[in-house]
């Protein structure tokens, strides 16, 4: 009697110590991991950039933005410094001014439209002329024809401007801008087109995406979803590179982090692929 | 909300109106001290500072759609002062209510889709989720290979027919016979890492609530904590939901996320302008999920993780103007649900354009 | 009143006296409750991420447990069922203790059932009237329910029949109309907590392995088998170390129930195992995750066959007579491989595979925590408590021992 009394003393005494021991260690460990997290949230990426990768994609945040919620206009990844978010979508955006008019089920919802400003970003790079500070006819000369030729500038947009691969040969950059008004492109009956509105031209051959971009199904549009509110609209450069379009369609870019293993997986090396029918 | 339901509910306001106030008097004294032990501290927020801690009005609160306009006043007006104290700056909790005529709808293409991931973050940033443990995510990537990446060619021709001793069964093994191909949750990958995507041959699906017509979540929740509003979207009451998880069980879509622990959410990252229903920070133990931005799109913007995707893969607007993206969508694309023989009916449409 | 108090008196003095074995079975039990106490606290003040559950396996062991102890509750309607149905008069004279064991689970799942939950501190919401019960439609608002009453009827079934006896009152003839009819209740509630809680985990299409229409049935025999086999561990020991009369006869008749139902167990099994692996279809891929593994997880392939050869084991031994009548060796020895076979199978089998793959093709792991495990075995060590106490005390009266006349005069003594 007095025998068992003692050994299950002890053997409580025992238990009770392991766990305490255990539990404790435990607690440690957790504690350890929340400290290395909070050091983690560092200060907020400043200069992000929208859907591709490329200067004039850019865009600065600015803090205090939306003054009611103390909105930044965005907020960017800390990992890929991407734009994630939006506090004010039309920041820095200007009317896209006039659309034609399609009289059928494509008619766009123009009414309340802004584009970010793409002839703003060429003056602000090269001076108040743009384009023509060089291209003025004078430090540059018009071009005589629109025939294809090889091109001691401008490697950095194309190459080789021999091998321009925009329609596969079939055309040549003075098919798109303006020989005589760089800080414009042209449509081939000649009439000059706004760098904000590449649509106009581009549609002339696409006309299949360009309908499809007017209803609001091809492209992006961010602000409002209500019919005549207002829009942000990604016009086709902002996402297409029309030099290098047969080279790379797209620049791949760099994912943002994968969400964290399920408590209790050390890996998801299971995730294999071709392994189905077991 | 459809009418049948908005009347159960207001049959059954008067009643409990009146019996929790009896029983927040008989209890104000119990519970005080059980409400002050469920709020552990948090180092990133201020907690110290008694107006952020859950008050017994707040614990007695009843469902928010069964209250009356002043208590919905009165509810709003608390957690205000309790987030704003919490994160040191001022937050808006609106109630705004869904607008008329309109019923939301979102289509998907998964031919676009890079499996940047973006959007996850977005939402993410939008919507006050835990960062860490528990880290919530709205939206899950799916990436899964094309067509033509489990077949190779050298094995083509070793595919053969399993023989018996009666002669051929007509079943094919060997080679590429068991090899998947394309659209398969099977073989998908959700914790992919890759150093730039598109990864070739493959394809990305993000799949979040898809806002069922016929939730099977609401049928399951045994409060009615979650239910769906007139717009259609499926929305949960974190103050009304006693974390049984039913819900989450019967999601088809690993929609659901629950706070296993208190959220991590730190002040500066918390985004201060809320909606009771939406994005307004939770408590621990309560289930969460995409409400397809409520604070945001009750107000007529757009949901967050559109206004991230850098491709322009989602679509987002109302299901009964005609002129809408995700109108048009489904009118001129060949769209399908996700898990179709779910039956539940979903207002999230996948299109491969 | 005062017979009631001193009912409650005698029979809480009673139940808690006993020689030291049975104080060191307590203070076993104590051991637990101490621990469980903490680590309960840091669940409640930390929440359920002290736990192994993530939102890929959402259920933890609490619900795996409380999936068990229905299975018990339920099977205890077998202790009451031969005594009223088919009027077995050693049967009905035990019936009682059946109504405990059923009363003591019933109480210890809902126990369960409250760690499971994320919000314990908001239950009242589900009560109707102050709260919003959502009524028919959730599954759980139907199991809260069933439990709920099943709990009230076997305890007012309880302390009615013990109030009675303790008085002398208690005449199996004279036995009043409307309690039979409680009693009856009682039988038929049994299954039913079974049945809705088998249409819980049912109800989620999402989950093909509790998509089946076999799974009452799995239930039911289950229950069948480990309940009887805990029922059987019970009376052997309360016969070798009570007064109390317990015939071999009644031993047989547990005993045939188990295997009987273990027989059934294995058609259920085999028809779900034959329906599913046949076709091959997506919803084989969670069976052949448990059977199997899937790419390298395999945690819970060693438990499924060493589960499924448990029962096999178990049903093959009890087809000899040797075994069934082995009272004190082999039938307690196949007993407690039933019971605990059973209640791992739920965790292990039922519920942690079952989420894999989830509906996004995930495949996951559970790794039962340590606050988690003493939590569990927190919830069981206060069901065995209750329910050493109260049979303790039932078998006082049960054995004469506990009457009102003697007692009320050694109660003025002791005052």
């Amino acid at each position: 009697m007095d025998c068992l009394h003692k050994s299950s003393k002890i053997v409580v005494l025992v238990m009770c110590g392991f766990l305490v021991g255990g539990l404790s260690a435990y607690n440690i460990a957790h504690s350890a991991e929340d400290k290395q997290d909070e050091a983690q949230s560092a200060q907020p990426v400043t200069d992000c950039f929208e859907s591709r990768l490329g200067g004039y994609s850019s865009v600065t945040r600015v803090e205090n933005a939306v003054p009611k919620y103390g909105y930044p206009n965005i907020k960017c990844s800390q990992t890929t410094d991407a734009v994630l978010w939006y506090g004010d979508p039309f920041a820095g955006t200007i009317p896209m001014g006039e659309m034609p008019k399609i009289n059928d089920t494509t008619q766009g919802d123009f009414a309340n439209a802004v584009v970010k400003s793409r002839e703003a970003h060429l003056m602000n790079f090269l001076g108040p002329d743009g384009c023509k500070t060089c291209h003025d006819g004078k430090i540059v000369p018009y071009p005589k024809n629109k025939k294809p030729r090889l091109l001691g500038m401008h490697q950095d947009i194309v190459e080789n401007s021999l091998n321009l691969m925009h329609g596969r040969g079939a055309m040549w950059c003075l098919d798109c801008h303006s020989a005589t008004n760089r800080n414009k492109l042209v449509d081939r009956h000649g009439n000059e087109i706004s760098f904000n509105q590449p649509q106009k031209l581009c549609g002339t051959c696409h006309g299949e995406n360009y309908i499809d971009w007017r209803a609001g199904i091809h492209g992006k549009r961010i602000g409002s979803w209500a019919k005549g509110g207002k829009k942000r609209w990604w016009v086709c450069t902002e996402c297409h590179n029309p030099h290098t379009v047969q080279i790379t369609r797209f620049n791949r870019l760099k994912p943002e982090p994968r969400p964290a293993l399920p408590r209790g997986m050390k890996n998801a090396d299971y995730e294999r692929v071709g392994d189905g029918g077991h | 909300m459809s009418k049948e339901i908005i009347e159960e509910l207001n049959e059954a306001k008067d009643v409990q109106q009146g019996r929790r106030e009896f029983l927040k008097n008989v209890c104000v004294s119990s519970v005080a001290g059980l409400v002050a032990t469920a709020t552990p501290a948090e180092a990133v927020v201020d907690a110290t500072n008694p107006d952020a801690d859950v008050t017994v009005e707040e614990f007695f609160q009843g469902h928010f759609i069964l209250m009356s306009d002043e208590e919905k006043k009165q509810a709003i007006a608390r957690l205000e002062k309790r987030y704003s104290a919490k994160y040191g700056k001022k937050t808006t909790v609106s109630d705004v209510e869904a607008p008329d005529g309109v019923l939301f709808g979102y289509a998907l293409d998964i031919g676009k889709c890079i499996g940047c991931r973006r959007c996850v973050h977005a939402c993410v940033k939008e919507n006050n989720q835990s960062r860490h443990d528990p880290e919530v995510q709205w939206i899950q990537v799916m990436k899964m290979p094309k067509g033509n990446i489990s077949f190779s060619a050298d094995q083509l021709d070793k595919g053969y027919p399993e023989k018996s001793e009666f002669g051929d069964y007509g079943v094919q093994v060997g080679g590429n016979a068991y090899k998947t191909a394309g659209f398969s949750t099977e073989d998908a990958q959700n914790y992919y890492q890759d150093d730039l995507v598109p990864e070739k041959d493959f394809f990305y699906m993000p799949v979040q609530c898809q806002q069922c017509e016929k939730p099977p979540c609401v049928k399951a929740c045994p409060v009615r904590a979650t239910f769906r509003d007139h717009a259609g979207v499926v929305l949960i009451d974190y103050n009304w939901c006693i974390g049984c998880r039913m819900c989450q069980l019967a999601c088809p879509y690993q929609a659901r996320h629950f706070n296993w622990g208190e959220p991590n959410l730190p002040a500066e990252e918390m985004n201060p302008k809320t909606h009771y229903f939406g994005n307004r920070p939770r408590m621990r133990g309560v289930m969460e999920k995409c409400t397809f931005c409520v604070q945001r799109t009750r107000e007529g913007r757009d949901p967050a993780c559109m206004e991230a995707c850098p491709v322009g893969a989602r679509k987002f607007g109302n299901l009964l103007d005609p002129d809408s993206d995700v109108r048009r969508v489904l009118a001129t694309k060949r769209v399908f649900r996700f898990k179709e023989e779910a039956g539940t009916y979903p207002k999230f449409f996948y299109y491969i354009g | 009143m005062k017979t009631a108090l001193s009912f409650a008196m005698d029979f809480g003095s009673y139940a808690i006296k006993g020689g030291s074995k049975y104080y060191a079975w307590l203070l076993f039990l104590a051991f637990f409750i101490l621990v469980g106490s903490y680590t309960a606290y840091q669940q409640l003040t930390e929440g359920l991420i002290l736990t192994g559950a993530t939102d890929q396996v959402t259920m933890e062991s609490f619900f795996a447990n409380f999936i068990f102890t229905a299975h018990i509750a339920a099977a205890a309607v077998l202790v009451v069922a031969p005594g009223y149905l088919y009027h077995r008069k050693d049967m009905k004279e035990l019936a009682v203790l059946g109504e405990i064991v059923a009363m003591v689970f019933v109480a210890t799942g809902i126990t369960f059932i409250l760690f499971h939950m994320g919000r314990p501190d908001r239950t009242w919401h589900m009560i109707p009237g102050i709260g919003f019960l959502n009524f028919p439609n959730s599954m759980l608002s139907f199991d809260t329910i069933v439990l709920n009453v099943y709990l009230f009827l076997n305890l007012f079934g309880v302390v009615y029949i013990l109030y009675k006896k303790y008085n002398g009152t208690f005449h199996e003839k004279e036995m009043s109309r409307w309690f039979t009819a409680i009693v009856f209740l009682a039988i038929g509630w049994g299954p039913l907590i079974h049945i809705v809680t088998a249409f819980v985990l049912a109800s989620n299409s999402r989950i093909s392995p509790w998509d089946t229409a076999v799974l009452p049935f799995a239930f039911l025999t289950m229950a069948g088998a480990s309940g009887p086999a805990l029922i059987v561990l019970i009376f052997l020991l309360i016969r070798k170390t009570t007064k109390l009369v317990i015939g071999d006869p009644v031993i047989d008749l547990m005993t045939t129930i188990i295997a009987w139902s273990l027989g059934i167990l294995m058609l259920v099994f085999a028809a779900e195992i034959f329906t599913v692996l046949y076709s091959g279809t997506e919803h084989a891929a969670s069976m052949k995750f448990s059977m199997f593994g899937h790419n390298g997880l395999n945690m819970f392939v060693p438990w499924f066959w060493v589960i499924m050869g448990a029962l096999v084991g178990s049903f093959a031994a009890l087809l000899f007579r040797k075994v069934r009548h082995s009272y004190n060796l082999l039938l307690p020895l196949v007993c407690f491989v039933v019971f605990a076979a059973i209640l791992l199978e739920k965790p292990m089998i039922l519920v942690f595979p079952a989420f894999s793959p989830s509906p996004l093709g995930e495949y996951t792991e559970y790794h039962v925590t340590l606050v988690e495990f003493f939590n569990v075995l927190l919830v069981w060590a206060l069901g065995f408590l209750f329910l050493t106490l109260i049979l303790k005390g039932a078998i006082g009266i049960l054995t004469g021992e506990v009457r009102h006349d003697k007692s009320s005069a050694s109660s003025q003594v002791g005052a």
